[in-house]
């Protein structure tokens, strides 16, 4: 049975109230999921609070998923609107807090970001948000065209495009940093 | 460097990403458990859409049959092959994207933006072609009147459209606002059709047509409004 074809069962099951359906599918998809929060985002701590989100999310609106429609799109379909939700929000909120300068003798925070969280963001860092979820889905996540423009709310000649122009961007970044210093591990 | 190398490169810095703590995923899952029981799934794509259909067709018919079907009287069975078969048309196509602007994941046809554009101009190619009279008698007065009437018959198509499909997620409220929008306005042009007996081409042309721009924008603006509504309320 293929990978879609599993996930289509255990969505039918969580639908259905299965509870154990819902835990797998969590665990079988929340790494997914928080890896595409990951390569936007590059702090752990968002991409955490996202995925949390994205779950409750996936919960209550469970019921819109259809039997024989594929299942990834519609996961990602809802990951994207909770990942446009909450930058929209953190900007309203950016706007109307005040910068309140940190006291000195308070310790410095723990750093949120690993390196490999890092060196994701890094790597997609130039590139526009559109082109960037888009080589996320298709090149890391491995979804089909058609699963990307469905999951996008687009078409797939968009997505085409989306893609060609995202890699031409990253073509030109890691040429001029040097391939063999890629290639060596490291991106910077 | 070679579109391989660059996969390769995704892959390994994927792969390397770090994994979720299982604390999260147990967090998670605790989260769902209390709320957790069956649902039932949305209705097929097409049975909705049918019900959109049939919404608009009724709201439209029966405005015009209580204001007077003085509209298709007047016009000639030909006139009448062009324009309400290419209203049907339209009517199916923005039903059925508003359906899949409310399932996440479905598959999108055409962008809301270019829906709207190609029913203005498909109505506007129809209509010039239709229509000799270029006379322009109480032009604003009459065509305002036209233009209130088209979009008060637009108000509960968007309604009971929203009723039909409030089951829905929509993932791009504003989009999913301006297509509500045009399948509301387009039902308000179907009863300007059926009612309206002023035949005079620039008053179909500016005012019959406007309702769906105008529709499609009260539509968008309303999501985007309830939208950043619902974002306050979050905070």
């Amino acid at each position: 049975m293929s990978p879609d074809g599993n996930l289509e069962i255990l969505m039918a099951a969580y639908q259905g109230g299965d509870f154990d359906a819902a835990t797998m599918l969590i665990e079988q998809l929340s790494p997914q999921l928080h890896r595409f929060f990951v390569g936007q985002l590059a702090s752990r701590k968002d991409a955490d609070d996202l995925l949390q989100e994205t779950w409750l999310l996936i919960h209550k609106v469970r019921h819109t998923y259809r039997a024989g429609e594929p299942v990834m799109p519609w996961f990602y379909g809802i990951a994207r609107h909770v990942r446009v939700d909450h930058y929209r929000k953190t900007s309203r909120v950016a706007l109307y807090e005040e910068q309140v300068e940190a006291p000195s003798e308070l310790p410095a925070p723990m750093p949120e970001t690993t390196s490999s969280t890092a060196e994701m963001a890094e790597l997609l860092a130039p590139l526009p948000e559109s082109q960037r979820e888009v080589i996320l889905m298709l090149k890391v996540e491995g979804m089909s065209l058609d699963e990307v423009a469905r999951a996008t709310s687009s078409t797939v000649g968009s997505v085409k495009q989306k893609a060609h122009r995202g890699y031409e961007r990253l073509r030109e970044r890691l040429t001029a940093m040097g391939l063999s210093q890629v290639r060596g591990g490291g991106l910077s | 460097m070679k579109e391989r190398e660059i996969d390769e490169l995704l892959a390994r810095v994927a792969k390397d990403a770090p994994a979720v703590s299982p604390a999260l995923l147990e967090s998670i899952a605790g989260s769902i458990k209390l709320s957790m029981r069956p649902v039932r799934p949305m209705l097929p794509a097409w049975l909705l859409t049918a019900g959109l259909i049939l919404i608009a067709a009724a709201v439209a018919l029966a405005g015009a049959a209580r204001a007077g079907l003085y509209g298709i009287e007047r016009l000639t069975a030909f006139e009448r092959g062009l324009i309400f078969p290419a209203l049907v048309l339209l009517l199916w196509a923005a039903a059925a994207e508003f359906v899949a602007s409310m399932v996440p994941g479905s598959r999108r046809r055409i962008h809301p933006g270019v829906l709207l554009a190609i029913s203005c101009l498909a109505l506007m190619g129809i209509f010039g072609g239709v229509f000799r009279d270029y006379h322009t008698t109480h032009f604003v007065s009459a065509g305002i009147a036209c233009l209130v009437a088209g979009l008060a018959h637009a108000i509960p198509v968007a309604f009971l459209s929203w009723l039909l499909l409030r089951r829905g997620f929509a993932v791009n409220p504003v989009a999913a606002g301006a297509v509500a929008g045009t399948l509301a306005g387009l039902a308000g042009v179907t009863m300007l059709e059926l009612h309206c007996p002023n035949f005079q081409l620039l008053h179909i042309l500016v005012w019959h047509t406007a309702v769906l721009p105008v529709a499609a924008a009260a539509g968008a603006l309303l999501a985007w409004a309830l939208q950043l509504r619902a974002g306050f309320r979050y905070r």
